[in-house]
């Protein structure tokens, strides 16, 4: 299949060469982590989606492996296996194939075998820092290649974070809404079922088949009450406890639901907020003050996060961005499955929405998923070089590229 | 390949329900050679040869177009073939083979009713355990885009060939899906079935390779089998 075959291989090579040598004069060390991955740290990170999308198959031990979806993964497995500690800073950089099945079947855009150049750095503690100093790098790295007409889109899931801090709603809708941000349709139902007073409408009722003898026997004020309730419950419907989930586990979980059932609804006007936010996009330096404005009087405000949004710009400006090319999207981010704060994606005129030049930002949770015993600060950024490559040389991406 | 090549399963009880199916139609199927034989023949249709094949090839006889039609569960056609709509066509059910394939949880989680709620406890399971509630199941891709559909993704799957409903009591998976025809195994190993976890009603059926190739003789063969299956209903 002509997609398979890089028949513009030397240019390819020759453009990945100039990229890694951006890199590694900034003080990324070039490396060439494993392609194939044990499928479980992307199983565990990405979820049962990423069947749909990785070739995931068994070895003849029965290890469950995949080629890899992409190099950020197997970078972090690599830091790990050389770092005891994985807080340990470091830098690489990298260039090799990465592999992704079509379900709507390959084409010279969305190949199922491609090419990625990219930086990771672990470990920075200056966050904003060393956000934007990758971003400002992958840019440079992008120029140095011919690049011109790119565009910068963000956005920044830490941002929503503190915009559901600051609306004081319990903690275990924030828990839920925070989860939910990354599928807008879960979302959208989540914050609607939580505007509505309990009992309203299905959305209100979902738990409905909870038996009311049980429901009236718990205790929100007394754990171990409501636990022997559900004990007794069970028992006297001579139904029998098996598997991995634990008495104490439901107990909670029925607790959350009938205090769901019966908490007074969130407050129209902070819905509102959260809609508000959600909606906000426009120029990165615009975007800033419409949420300052927004969130104007709110009491424990966004804070810390805002100014981190105003510092990461200041610090792109400084590394000689310009800013009026910086768009940002509060939605922006959400379905990228691994992020954990701001994230990026520099695409350039003529390619369709779906298939960025680059992309990138923090994932602090993925070195813990694969193995360290905690978070661990990162942030990354990966190139479509054969996009790159279509791009630069004027012509579009066409079979056998 | 002018002949109509029809494929149904070579022993078991699925065998003789077809061959029960088929004579209500009044289609007399014959072996033909040697009783070990892997081919037949059908009274008074000429046109139609007969294949005996495992059951669990059939789907993938179908997908490959190696076969016209087949008798088989439209689970398996729905499970071997991401693309099953465009690769083949359900022609008609048989009335027989009939199977659920269902979400069941243990039983004694009475605070999980729907998928809504599966998704709800993922988090707190894996806050509690560090890692997501496992699936066991056969139906991988069938699972797969039937959670999708639901919004729901925070599990993981564990692939299981037999006895897949003592998976939550050994403890090897949280919940299964699985097909079942009265639930009564399900409720043996102590599992429900969710509201809304009944994922597809399956029966066996008459199916057509939508990419063998067809010629005007067997596409007329295939038309006067389907309308004796259809009138014996």
């Amino acid at each position: 299949m002509a997609t398979e075959i890089a028949q513009s291989f030397e240019a390819l090579e020759a453009q990945a060469q100039l990229l890694m040598s951006v890199f590694t004069k900034a003080g990324h060390e070039a490396v060439a982590p494993a392609i194939i991955q044990p499928a479980d740290v992307y199983l565990d990170v990405i979820g049962e989606s990423l069947r749909a999308r990785t070739y995931v198959f068994t070895d003849p031990d029965g290890a469950e492996l995949c080629l890899r979806p992409d190099l950020t993964v197997p970078t972090c497995r690599l830091h790990l296996w050389r770092n005891g500690a994985a807080e340990t800073p470091a830098r690489y950089c990298y260039n090799g194939p990465a592999f992704r099945f079509q379900a709507q079947g390959a084409d010279a855009a969305h190949p199922r075998e491609f090419r990625q150049a990219g930086i990771e750095r672990f470990g920075d503690v200056e966050r904003e820092r060393a956000e934007a100093e990758t971003v400002g790098l992958t840019i440079k790295a992008l120029e140095k290649t011919g690049l011109k007409n790119w565009t910068l889109q963000t956005g920044d899931l830490g941002l929503f974070r503190a915009v559901l801090n600051a609306v004081r709603i319990p903690t275990r809708w924030q828990k839920r809404l925070e989860e939910a941000f990354l599928r807008p349709g879960t979302f959208r139902t989540e914050l609607k079922r939580l505007t509505e007073a309990p009992g309203s409408s299905d959305l209100g009722l979902r738990n409905r088949s909870l038996p009311a003898d049980l429901v009236g026997s718990l205790d929100q004020t007394d754990f171990a009450a409501s636990e022997a309730a559900l004990v007794a419950y069970l028992d006297a419907q001579s139904i029998e406890l098996i598997g991995n989930r634990t008495i104490a586990e439901m107990t909670q979980h029925l607790l959350d639901v009938v205090a769901d059932q019966t908490a007074s609804p969130l407050e129209s006007a902070a819905a509102d907020l959260i809609e508000q936010y959600v909606s906000v996009t426009g120029p990165a330096l615009f975007a800033g003050q419409r949420i300052a404005a927004l969130l104007k009087g709110v009491k424990g405000g966004p804070g810390a996060a805002l100014d981190a949004y105003d510092r990461r710009l200041a610090l792109l400006a400084n590394g000689g961005l310009d800013l009026s090319r910086v768009m940002f999207s509060a939605e922006f981010g959400r379905t990228l499955a691994y992020y954990t704060g701001f994230v990026f994606e520099i695409s350039a005129p003529g390619l369709k929405a779906d298939g960025a030049i680059a992309g990138g930002g923090r994932y602090d949770g993925v070195m813990r998923a694969a193995g360290a015993p905690r978070d661990v600060p990162a942030v990354g950024a990966a190139i479509h070089t054969q996009r790159l490559l279509a791009t630069v040389s004027g012509i579009a991406p066409k079979e056998g590229l | 390949m002018t002949r109509l090549t029809l494929a149904v399963p070579s022993k078991g009880r699925l065998m003789e329900q077809t061959t029960e199916r088929l004579t209500r139609a009044g289609l007399t199927v014959r072996k033909v050679g040697n009783a070990r034989g892997y081919r037949g023949e059908i009274d008074g249709m000429p046109d139609v040869e007969v294949a005996y094949v495992s059951s669990s090839e059939i789907a993938a006889a179908l997908k490959a177009g190696s076969i016209h039609v087949g008798v088989t569960g439209e689970d398996l056609v729905r499970e071997s073939m991401s693309d099953s709509a465009t690769r083949v066509t359900l022609l008609t059910g048989l009335d027989f083979g009939f199977a659920d394939v269902v979400v069941a949880v243990p039983a004694c989680w009475i605070d999980v009713a729907t998928v809504a709620d599966l998704d709800q406890i993922a988090m707190p399971f894996r806050r509690a355990h560090g890692r997501w509630p496992r699936v066991a199941t056969k139906y991988m891709n069938l699972t797969r885009k039937f959670f999708a559909e639901k919004g729901f993704g925070d599990y993981r799957i564990v692939e299981s060939v037999g006895a897949t409903e003592g998976t939550p009591a050994a403890g090897t998976a949280e919940l299964i899906v699985d097909i079942t025809t009265t639930g009564e195994t399900l409720r043996a190993n102590g599992l429900k079935i969710l509201d809304d976890g009944v994922i597809l009603r399956s029966q066996a059926n008459l199916v057509a390779s939508n990419v063998a190739e067809w010629s005007a003789q067997s596409r007329r063969a295939c038309d006067e089998l389907l309308a004796k299956l259809q009138s014996s209903r």
